[in-house]
Formats: C-alpha cells, sequence, structure tokens
C-alpha cells in the first residue's frame, strides 16, 4: 500500500516540470524538424499529403525512365547538371503550394507571440523555417539525382561513371536549394493567406520566367547575342544553372553567350541576401 | 445576378492586397513592351511574340487565378461565406454573381494592358491588337469560370490551378499536340488569328473547335459551382 499524502483535499494531478531545459537551440531545431516534416504532408491529414507527394512522384518519373532507358538501351540520356532547369515547372509548383504553408498560418492566427514567449528569437524562427525548406528542396533534387546515379553504377554502362558531373550537381542543388527557399518564404511571407501566397510564389516564377524568355529571344533575333545570357539571369532556375557551371564547372543548358560565372555568382548572392533581409525585416514587425 | 452581392465581392477584390497583383500584372505587361519598343523598334514580330507568351500565356492564367478563385476561396477560409448562404439568394444566382465580378475584372484588365502593349509596340498594323484583345477577354472569361469552380471544389484551388496552367497548358501542350486542344490560352490565340492577319502567327486548333469548347466550358463551371454550392461543406482542414 502506498501512503496516501495527507492533508490534501483534492489533488488535481498538476505537475511541475523538473527535466532538463533544453533552450534555444534546440527549440530552434524542434520546430525546423517540425516543419520540414510538415512541407511533406507529414503529421497532416491525408488532403495536406497529396498535393506534396504528387509532385515528389512526378520529380522521380524522369529518373526512372532514364534508369530504364540505360538498363534497356545502354544509354545515358539525361544529364545530372540540367535535371533542375529540365524539371523547373514542377520545383516551382512544390515552392509556390509549400512555402505559405510554412508561414501563412502562423502568421494568420496571431501565434507568432507563442512562440517568441518561449527561448526561441525572431531571427531563430525565421532561420528554422528558411532551413525546413532549403532541406525538403535539396531532397526533392537530390533523391532522384542520387538514384540515377546508383543506377548507372548498376547497370554499369561502358565508359567512366559521371561522378564529377554528378558531384556537381548535388553542390548545384545546394544553391537551388538555399536560393529557392529564401525567394518562396520572402514571398509567402508578404501575406497571412495561403492561396494568396501560392498565387504570389507562382506569379514571380511565372513572371521572371516569361520575361527572360522574351527578352533572350528578341536579343537573339535582333543580333545581339552578347546579352542574351544577361537576360536569362532573370529567370532564378537559369541564374543558378549559370552559377553552378562556374562553381562546379558543369555545362550551362544554354552554352551561348554565358555572362561570367562571378557576375551570376555574385547576384545569387545578392538576391539571395536581399531576401533573407527582407524576411527578417518583416518578421521583426510582424513580432512586435 | 445580385448587386448586392457583387458591390460587396468587387469591394473586398480591390480593397485589398490583391488588387495589387491584379494590376501589377497588366502594368508590367504595357512596361514590357514599351521596353522592348526601345531596344528593338516597331517588330511584328516581337509583338507576336510578347502577346502568345506573355499576354494569353502568362497572364492570362494568373489574373484568371487571382481573381478566379479571389472571389469566393478566401470566404470559403474565413468562414464568413456561411452568412451569405444563410440569406434568401439562390445559390446559383450567388455562383453567377462571382462569375460576373471575377470576369469582369480580368476583362477588363487583360483588354486594356493587351491593347495598350500590342498598339505600342506596332500600332493597328495587321490587326496584331485587336485580334488578341478579343483573344485576352474571352479567355479571361473562360478562365474566370474554370478558376471559380475550382475554388468551391478544393482548397488547394490555387495549386491546383497553377497545375492546370503551368503542367497542362504549358509543358504536356508542349510535346503532346493533343493536350492543346484542350486549353484555354489555345482557344484564346485561336480567336486571336481570326482577326489577325499578321504571318507570324499562327495556331493549331481550328474556331469550330475552341468557340464552342470556351462556351461549353465556361457554362458547365458556372452551372457546377451553382450545383456545388448548394451543399458546400466548411469544415476546415490543416
Amino acid at each position: 500500500m502506498t501512503t496516501e499524502p495527507t492533508a490534501v483535499i483534492h489533488d488535481i494531478g498538476y505537475r511541475h516540470y523538473d527535466g532538463v531545459r533544453l533552450g534555444r537551440g534546440r527549440a530552434a531545431l524542434a520546430l525546423g524538424v517540425q516543419s520540414l516534416r510538415g512541407v511533406f504532408g507529414l503529421g497532416r491529414t491525408i488532403r495536406a499529403k497529396i498535393m506534396p507527394l504528387l509532385l515528389v512522384a512526378i520529380m522521380l518519373m524522369p529518373t526512372v525512365v532514364s534508369v530504364g532507358v540505360m538498363a534497356l538501351a545502354n544509354q545515358f540520356v539525361m544529364p545530372y547538371p540540367n535535371y533542375a532547369v529540365f524539371m523547373q515547372a514542377v520545383i516551382a509548383i512544390f515552392l509556390a503550394a509549400q512555402s505559405p504553408y510554412l508561414v501563412a498560418p502562423d502568421l494568420r492566427f496571431r501565434v507568432l507571440p507563442l512562440y517568441l514567449s518561449r527561448p526561441l528569437t525572431v531571427t531563430d524562427y525565421v532561420l528554422a523555417k528558411l532551413a525546413a525548406l532549403a532541406v525538403a528542396l535539396f531532397g526533392l533534387l537530390a533523391v532522384p539525382l542520387t538514384i540515377e546515379y546508383v543506377g548507372e553504377l548498376l547497370v554499369d554502362l561502358p565508359g567512366p561513371p559521371h561522378t564529377a558531373e554528378y558531384l556537381g550537381a548535388l553542390g548545384g542543388s545546394v544553391l537551388y536549394a538555399v536560393l529557392l527557399a529564401s525567394l518562396g518564404i520572402a514571398l509567402a511571407s508578404l501575406t497571412p493567406r495561403r492561396g494568396l501566397g501560392v498565387a504570389v510564389v507562382i506569379a514571380f516564377y511565372m513572371f521572371t520566367a516569361a520575361v527572360s524568355g522574351i527578352f533572350a529571344g528578341v536579343l537573339i533575333s535582333s543580333g545581339r547575342d552578347d546579352l542574351s545570357g544577361w537576360a536569362l539571369l532573370l529567370n532564378p532556375f537559369f541564374l543558378v544553372d549559370y552559377a553552378q557551371s562556374a562553381l562546379f564547372g558543369t555545362t550551362p543548358v544554354n552554352t551561348e553567350s554565358a555572362p561570367p560565372g562571378v557576375a551570376s555568382c555574385l547576384i545569387l548572392l545578392a538576391v539571395v541576401a536581399l531576401a533573407v533581409t527582407g524576411v527578417l525585416l518583416r518578421y521583426r514587425k510582424a513580432a512586435s | 445576378m445580385n448587386t448586392v452581392v457583387a458591390d460587396i465581392t468587387y469591394r473586398a477584390m480591390l480593397g485589398r492586397k490583391r488588387i495589387w497583383l491584379l494590376i501589377l500584372l497588366p502594368v508590367a505587361l504595357v512596361a514590357l513592351a514599351a521596353l522592348l519598343r526601345l531596344i528593338n523598334g516597331q517588330d511584328e514580330q516581337t509583338a507576336v511574340t510578347l502577346m502568345k507568351s506573355f499576354a494569353i500565356g502568362t497572364m492570362l492564367p494568373l489574373l484568371g487565378l487571382i481573381a478566379g478563385t479571389g472571389v469566393i476561396a478566401p470566404e470559403i477560409e474565413d468562414g464568413t461565406i456561411i452568412h451569405l448562404l444563410a440569406k434568401p439568394i439562390s445559390r446559383p444566382v450567388i455562383a453567377v454573381t462571382k462569375f460576373v465580378v471575377a470576369a469582369s475584372l480580368i476583362a477588363v484588365l487583360a483588354a486594356v494592358s493587351t491593347y495598350a502593349a500590342a498598339y505600342l509596340l506596332i500600332g493597328s498594323e495587321s490587326g496584331v491588337a485587336a485580334g488578341f484583345t478579343l483573344g485576352a477577354v474571352l479567355g479571361g472569361v473562360a478562365y474566370a469560370a474554370v478558376f471559380l469552380l475550382l475554388g468551391v471544389l478544393t482548397r488547394h484551388a490555387v495549386a491546383v490551378g497553377v497545375i492546370y496552367a503551368l503542367v497542362w497548358e504549358g509543358v504536356v501542350g508542349g510535346y503532346v499536340p493533343g493536350a492543346r486542344k484542350f486549353s484555354i490560352q489555345q482557344w484564346a490565340q485561336s480567336l486571336a488569328d481570326q482577326i489577325s492577319s499578321s504571318p507570324f502567327f499562327s495556331t493549331e486548333v481550328t474556331l469550330g473547335f475552341a468557340v464552342p469548347a470556351m462556351v461549353v466550358v465556361t457554362v458547365v463551371a458556372v452551372v457546377w459551382t451553382g450545383r456545388r454550392l448548394r451543399s458546400l461543406s466548411i469544415a476546415g482542414d490543416d
């Protein structure tokens, strides 16, 4: 028999927390992991899982096809560094569909003060969200590339494997992930409405893609080929493609008249810095 | 058509941030036309490219997406649609009213900017400006109806609409010729081609298919929206 505590009329069972307090870093990590799971719909309703898993499946399709072609026809069809540019519409839709999920509900239901009442700071919150989206995008790109590379090694094509290209493409995936995540969060955090956030992000992608295509086409047809590469830099995917080729020595999709590699790297850095600063400023205001 | 509902919807559309996105795209189209005129002078091929890939190919679906889902989706998301549905107004009338508001906004914005941009680039030469304006107006009306329907069918209306506009019309339509027959953009281009006599512009879908298809899609989408509103479930997800 356990001894009942004396002089207690009614114990409603409230307990103090006596465990270790893990602090700021672990809070940020928990938020990041939770957000990363949420991007792929894990821990959310079935309806929230459909869209990300569908897009992941679409991303894997070219890989499956190219491994099949390698196995059956002994031909190497899809160069690794061009994979992201080839699939840019799908990646843009993934970014547009999922980045508002990360920021919009917290803004809409005004729960930011609840997060900030913990050891977490505004900067931690923003960085955790950015990191979650960047890791998700990196996975979206790296998993198909890795499957294709493993397939290539297993099929054992004549000639050496394209290891340098594969590693370059992985490095490029990091660049894609960082640039797209900062752009996606910056645009999506402008509005607390999820639907409008999706529209803003996709409008940004469609606008820059169309404008860069039109200007590149017009400049080429009017004989100013040297400028056409600069026009292509407006499209975030071609921007990273050029930066990737400058940093990792891969072949860009548009080889003619590429702008100097240093320029594309600097523009990439400037865009990321601008976007991240924008988000931080936005949240300083939203949190107060 | 209910004027009070229309009035409230207009105010909701024009009074919020949404309006900036709605206005920014047409302004960008005119600005692009001016810039291209400066770089390249009067050039019919440039004008047709800009109209085809930007006015019809980018601006129109985005306007349709923002206005078409914007007239009804936020109300469903917030749950305030209950107050509207609880009024003694027939649901099909609500659907038609929302459709008229979205369609009129898209039609006006698309028509003015498309005509201005094409006129800036080549004047009224070979009917490019008039043709694309007609295509943009009617295409915009069809987009409004389709995206309005998506707005009441699913919570992820914008994402589904983006997949239709980008993957089906853009990527699949680029490789599979058959898919182009079922694309609002292509129907809008057929209408534009009917008026313009530009040699740089040709379309694949015949007018005999495009016009009936456009009418059928618009009417079916609006009627279906009305029917769907009769038994709308408001339970929220995530």
